[in-house]
């Protein structure tokens, strides 16, 4: 049956009677979960108090769950290694999937830095808008996938400074939860004032935390996308 | 009126998820793929999850979109029927 060419009356059927379905399941499970005994009423209530910060996803991800985000990161290093490990290098490396035009390559020139500027921005508001760490990593990331894309093997990324920016804040990280712990909390307890809600130096130690995973995240996936992007050419062998 | 935009955005998303198990060429299956994670991204916006929303559209939209393409690309575009 070859759907990519006609959709008949038959698929558009059962496609609105499962997304009736799941609708109504998504009703179900949404009008269930917001009541004031829920664990969601609870956390958006001491959300302000504890920790300043507009965003509650963002307190739950730093602060609240603070060692979860460790081991995650954890996760994604140890996930590169085992990438870095398993595929082979070698000197005939060539760029796949690469596309050679002066279009492209000047409106990546332009787009380059706004790109990585908007990932910057994303990390650091965390806590006031959505986003944080994770996100913004990933939009640097993709803006360096785009200069692979533009300037395929002409363009060298030097990894002795993206291992540096890695392996410093990883470590920034845990430091930072360790001070916290020395200053008479709980490791990767709240040891900085406060501040007001709305405001950039706001909220302790979230945005700090937020800059290490987000320099981590985007140091990591830039070399998944080299490493997945610049490899030995299998049709060729 | 949002409701109407779910329905439609709900519907498009399960014909699209139809395609990309059932397509043929596996390189058109990874675009409808990408094209379901912008679908998703969208829905998140209107459930009001826009964190959500934000990864779905830089992870499931981009990177592995591209992680799939190179795949491909490494090893063979048709399926073996």
């Amino acid at each position: 049956m070859s759907l990519k060419k006609t959709v008949g009356l038959k698929t558009i059927l059962t496609a609105l009677l499962i997304s009736f379905m799941s609708m109504l399941l998504l009703g179900v499970i949404m009008n269930a979960a917001y009541t004031h005994t829920s664990l969601g009423y609870d956390l958006l209530k001491i959300n302000t108090i504890s920790t300043q910060s507009a965003n509650a996803v963002t307190s739950v991800v730093t602060y609240f769950r603070g060692l979860d985000t460790l081991g995650e990161v954890t996760i994604l290093f140890l996930s590169i290694f085992g990438i870095g490990i398993g595929i082979e290098r070698s000197d005939r490396m060539k760029t796949i999937l690469g596309y050679d035009s002066t279009l492209l390559k000047i409106g990546t020139k332009v787009l380059f830095p706004l790109i990585v500027l908007f990932g910057l921005y994303i990390i650091a508001h965390g806590h006031l808008s959505p986003g944080g760490g994770f996100q913004g990593g990933v939009i640097i990331a993709s803006g360096f996938l785009l200069m692979f894309l533009a300037y395929g093997d002409s363009y060298d990324l030097d990894h002795k400074v993206l291992s540096l920016f890695e392996a410093l804040s990883g470590a920034g990280f845990i430091l930072v939860g360790i001070l916290a712990a020395l200053a008479g909390g709980a490791f990767l307890g709240n040891m900085l004032p406060l501040g007001v809600l709305g405001k950039l130096f706001s909220s302790g130690i979230l945005p700090i935390i937020y800059i290490f995973v987000g320099l981590k995240v985007a140091a990591e996936i830039t070399v998944l996308v080299e490493y997945f992007i610049r490899t030995q050419d299998a049709r060729d062998a | 009126m949002i409701g109407v935009l779910i329905v439609i955005i709900f519907t498009a998303l399960t014909v699209i998820a139809f395609w990309v198990v059932s397509s043929r060429d596996l390189s058109s299956s990874v675009i409808y793929f990408m094209a379901f994670g912008l679908g998703s991204t969208v829905l998140y916006v209107l459930f009001s999850a826009p964190d959500v929303a934000l990864t779905e559209a830089v992870i499931g939209a981009g990177i592995s979109g591209v992680v799939f393409l190179v795949s491909l690309l490494q090893t063979q575009t048709k399926e073996d029927t």
